[in-house]
């Protein structure tokens, strides 16, 4: 590999790190959070690293370490970890026409590092023609690495000082995550469809937190995805 | 136990999220199913961001005083006008943040 194609790689890696700052900085709570809580339901520092390293997952980590500490059994923490986890298939299946035709490393990496926040950069940044558009992989390892490092780092923060920083979750930093996912989808707003599916996902993703129903955003999800898609299929509406 | 449900978590999370990029894997997508899956991070970002915009710890909460949604409003606003990802996250964290300031 050329010299020049070296740097511009590094470029649209640091593109994509950019790109995820926002995000990154919002889940700095949550991995501190995640390394405190792993150690407070026994894990021991290094067990509460790995989650983080090998897991990989902010809302299951969590959810996973309070049910170790409750003393539920594996099963239900493995059932409990699907549910949580199975919106993952969608963003999998909605990225395969990119992702799928990269050699093996980087679909394997790719696919690790696939979260909400890279989903969010990388399918939001897709124009509603180009579903079939070539990935720019750098870009998105930028932006999936960068966040991983990010997670990894806020986690053994947790661990090492955790018990010690006060109020955490009432610094607000996840309006970092709506700013973000509001700056990210508002422009994808471009037919009646899109508005459509926004609305309803909004409203049943609402009414699922407010009834605390589980998997809440991923029915609300495919909810808003179909009415989205029947309403653009009965209207005749073009892409 | 706990390196076990640590090992068997990351491989039903790294399934779930790399399942469908195997290429080898017997699916191909036609166009309808494209179709609904390109509403998916439209209607996937609105579902987690609605919930952190709307809901407060004592419930529902549409008022001008929940700065969630005065500042969620605020990037609305400024993600039509500008169209710009990046500037738009940037000034309503600034609103946002600014805001809690001024209030503490």
């Amino acid at each position: 590999m050329s010299m020049s194609c070296d740097q511009s790689a590094s470029q649209r890696w640091l593109k994509g790190a950019l790109a995820a700052l926002p995000l990154s900085i919002a889940v700095i709570p949550w991995g501190i959070l995640a390394g405190s809580l792993a150690l407070d339901a026994g894990l021991n520092p290094f067990e509460s690293q790995a989650m983080s390293a090998v897991v990989f997952a902010g809302a299951a980590q969590l959810v996973a370490v309070g049910m170790i500490k409750a003393g539920v059994g594996l099963g239900s923490i493995l059932i409990t970890t699907l549910l949580i986890t199975s919106r993952h298939f969608l963003y999998s299946m909605a990225m395969r026409p990119n992702i799928s035709p990269l050699p093996f490393k980087w679909r394997v990496t790719l696919g690790f590092l696939l979260t909400d926040e890279l989903f969010a950069i990388i399918a939001g940044g897709k124009k509603p023609k180009e579903t079939s558009q070539t990935l720019d992989r750098w870009y998105a390892l930028g932006v999936g690495l960068s966040f991983y490092i990010v997670w990894n780092i806020a986690t053994l923060a947790g661990i090492l000082v955790g018990s010690h920083i006060p109020n955490l979750d009432s610094w607000g930093l996840d309006f970092a995550i709506a700013a973000t996912f509001i700056a990210i989808v508002t422009p994808q707003i471009n037919r009646p469809s899109i508005l459509i599916c926004v609305l309803v996902s909004l409203v049943a993703s609402v009414v699922c937190e407010l009834f605390q129903i589980p998997s809440g955003l991923l029915i609300a999800s495919l909810l808003g995805m179909t009415v989205g898609t029947l309403y653009a299929k009965a209207t005749g509406e073009t892409q | 136990m706990i390196t076990l449900t640590i090992c068997l978590m990351a491989c039903i999370i790294f399934l779930s999220r790399y399942g469908f990029l195997e290429p080898r894997l017997p699916i191909t997508l036609n166009a309808s199913t494209l179709r609904f899956l390109s509403y998916s991070a439209p209607a996937v970002l609105t579902a987690i961001w609605g919930p952190i915009v709307f809901v407060s710890e004592e419930g529902l909460n549409i008022h001008w005083s929940n700065q969630y949604l005065l500042c969620a409003a605020f990037a609305t606003v400024l993600a039509v006008t500008t169209r710009n990802t990046l500037l738009t996250t940037i000034l309503s964290m600034v609103l946002f943040f600014g805001l809690r300031f001024w209030q503490m």
